[in-house]
């Protein structure tokens, strides 16, 4: 069985990009393809609304509409460094101990960027692997550097694989006297580097640098084995990257900044939804307002909806014919604002919305 | 039990660290509180991270008075390194080390700190003058403003125990932060919002000066909804399109009810709270100015 396509849906806070991503998933499910949602950064409210808990383990999403082809992965941002300890030494109890006690550790646990996407994405590897779906809808967190989580498996696995590591094992043991300082013209930089950095840092910093680089030494292979079919997924033929928009000044910044970003990648972005974007009024609307005549009250309650809409669509007439002109070989899908109260109700209707666009999400390779 | 007695607003400190979910205003609510504080004060800061866009934009044409600073990751380690290793040309030998730049480049912590360290140096060199900080959103400003207190604690001594030390005293500190978050009038992100305050005030240990609700929404007319309801009711030709609006204007009234519900479980705690109305499009920083100004700060 081939693996699975890969939507990657990207853009800035704001913009309704985790619901769109549940409503494209929705989508897929309901026309019958085997889906995966994944949730980088979940947002309870949504989880919650589709009765999917939030946890690393991939759970059915209970819509009568879908059976079981649409499941939900939603892991909890604040656990993921230790089940990604737990991962990498599930062979060496020894070194997960020393690291879990090592202070460099407990202060990088909960400031370190990027970790929580390496662990979600190895949670979507292992579903890519076993789960038999056809399509995951990955909802990226909403920044501008969610993309770049892209690469973070490499610049981890440059980091352990590299000469860093033993170099800080070694400035470790000179830094404490345990070992001679290299000699020679060559090494005299490196040298003076050395001196520098024990002088500032401290040796305690050093020290613990150095016991949890060797540590994490030991599960190099794993490591790497574990972020490869990250990256295949990621950045293979099987991937299309949708950027979500609104009509806000601030949405076209992050979807400008992302597009860029992407570029710099290799990648490109293979659409662009754009949410809150109705070119007419709904039909409801038009219905009332084209009908017999209405009471005033009722009637200034349409006019000062309409104004929103025609405000929020000329908004976004600029935007898509801004987008047109930066990414001209990227389709734009424009979707209606919708206004209700319960976030499942939205997901549906967006669903419905995006259901002629999916083969335009979808990447080529099929 | 009685409530309380409401103390008014503490005066906000040198620094204001301005915090909030992606996507509820921040960047527009940074500018205009630096816009406010150039207006009363004649002068004010306003620092991003990133590449400056997004400040420049919120702070639109008219914002004489305000200086905006755009702090990169690569600026801020090379400035913070400066006076660690003594000169900027040994900074950028012991950055420039093979070593050192794959471990910078995957070790976060180091830039949140230089970040830190940054905003630290421009509080210092500009005395009286209030600066406004767009911090990154959410769960990662959290973590950043702890890495000065976890540096200094396993670091014990040395030049990077000092940096971490200076942070945490001159800028992670009562009196010298203030914090600012920003919400929007939804029940579970105001949940958020609430354990935002108390994981801040436990660690680091800074008090939430201000919440500040965005988009709050202003209800459509009672009477529209009743008449609408009545259409619905009806039974005529026209009684399902105006469901779908009384669907929609139920929403906006639950928005609003809720942000009212909400307003109150603040008003309750510590900090002030301020209200910024929904605009149908991209207010500009001085739209929010205004909007603060009325409701107390200045």
């Amino acid at each position: 069985m081939s693996d699975p396509l890969v939507i990657v849906c990207a853009g800035g806070g704001g913009v309704g990009k985790t619901t769109t991503s549940a409503a494209l998933a929705l989508a897929l499910a309901a026309r019958g393809q085997r889906t995966l949602i994944v949730t980088i950064d979940p947002a309870r409210r949504l989880a919650g609304a589709m009765g999917v808990p939030i946890t690393d383990v991939v759970t059915r999403v209970p819509l009568p509409a879908v059976g079981d082809r649409l499941w939900a992965l939603m892991p909890d941002p604040r656990r993921s460094m230790g089940t990604f300890i737990d991962h990498l030494f599930a062979d060496e109890p020894e070194a997960r101990a020393r690291v879990l006690a090592n202070k460099l550790y407990i202060g990088l646990a909960d400031a370190a960027a990027g970790v929580h996407e390496l662990v979600a994405m190895n949670l979507v590897a292992r579903a890519a692997t076993d789960g038999g779906f056809d399509v995951i809808v990955i909802d990226t967190a909403p920044s501008r550097h969610a993309i770049d989580f892209v690469t973070y498996p490499g610049r981890l696995a440059d980091l352990l694989g590299g000469r860093t590591v033993s170099w800080i094992a070694g400035l470790a043991q000179r830094a404490s006297g345990e070992a001679p300082a290299p000699k020679g013209l060559l090494s005299w930089g490196t040298g003076r580097v050395e001196h520098l950095l024990a002088r500032v840092t401290g040796p305690n910093l050093v020290r613990d640098t150095a016991d949890l680089f060797g540590d994490l030494a030991l599960v190099r292979e794993r490591f790497v084995a574990l972020t490869r079919r990250a990256s295949e997924l990621l950045l293979g033929e099987r991937v299309a990257y949708a950027l979500v928009a609104a009509p806000t000044a601030a949405a076209r910044d992050d979807v400008l900044f992302l597009a860029t970003r992407l570029e710099e990648l290799g990648l490109r972005p293979r659409a662009v939804v754009l949410n809150r974007a109705d070119t007419h009024p709904a039909p409801w609307a038009r219905a009332l307002r084209e009908g017999p005549a209405l009471g005033p009250a009722i009637t200034e309650v349409l006019d000062a909806l309409e104004q929103e809409r025609v405000a929020r669509a000329t908004a976004a007439d600029g935007l898509s014919g801004e987008l047109g002109r930066r990414l001209p070989w990227a389709p734009i899908v424009r979707l209606p604002y919708v206004e209700v109260s319960a976030p499942e109700a939205i997901v549906a209707a967006l669903s419905g919305e995006l259901a002629p666009h999916l083969d335009t999400l979808l990447p080529d390779a099929r | 039990m009685t409530p309380p007695p409401r103390t008014p607003p503490r005066s906000l400190a040198p620094a204001v660290l301005v915090m909030g979910k992606g996507g509820v205003g921040k960047t527009t609510v940074a500018a205009a509180l630096a816009t406010l504080e150039a207006e009363t004060r004649g002068r004010a800061v306003l620092v991003e991270f990133g590449d400056g866009e997004s400040g420049r934009r919120a702070l639109g044409a008219g914002h004489r008075g305000v200086e905006h600073l755009v702090i990169t990751p690569a600026e801020a380690i090379q400035r913070g390194a400066t006076p660690l290793f003594g000169s900027a040309t040994l900074a950028k030998l012991a950055l420039g080390n093979f070593a050192m730049r794959p471990l910078l480049r995957a070790a976060p912590a180091v830039r949140e700190l230089a970040m830190l360290e940054s905003v630290r140096q421009v509080v210092a060199a500009r005395p009286g003058v209030r600066v406004v900080v767009d911090m990154p959103a959410t769960g990662h400003a959290v973590a950043w403003l702890r890495t000065a207190k976890q540096g200094r604690e396993f670091l014990a001594s040395g030049p990077m125990f000092e940096l971490c030390d200076r942070v945490a005293r001159e800028l992670v500190a009562p009196g010298c932060a203030s914090i600012v978050v920003v919400t929007l009038p939804e029940r579970l992100v105001l949940e958020e919002t609430l354990e935002l305050c108390e994981s801040v005030a436990r660690d680091p240990g800074l008090e939430v000066a201000r919440v500040v609700v965005n988009r709050v929404p202003l209800p459509l007319s009672r009477e529209g909804l009743a008449d609408a309801r009545a259409l619905a009711a009806s039974g005529g030709a026209l009684a399902g399109a105006a469901a779908a609006l009384v669907s929609v204007l139920e929403a906006r009234e639950a928005a609003s009810e809720g942000a009212a519900a909400a307003m109150e479980v603040f008003a309750r705690g510590p900090h002030a709270v301020w209200r910024v109305p929904l605009a149908p499009v991209d207010p500009t920083s001085r739209d929010v100015a205004r909007w603060l100004r009325a409701e107390g700060a200045a």
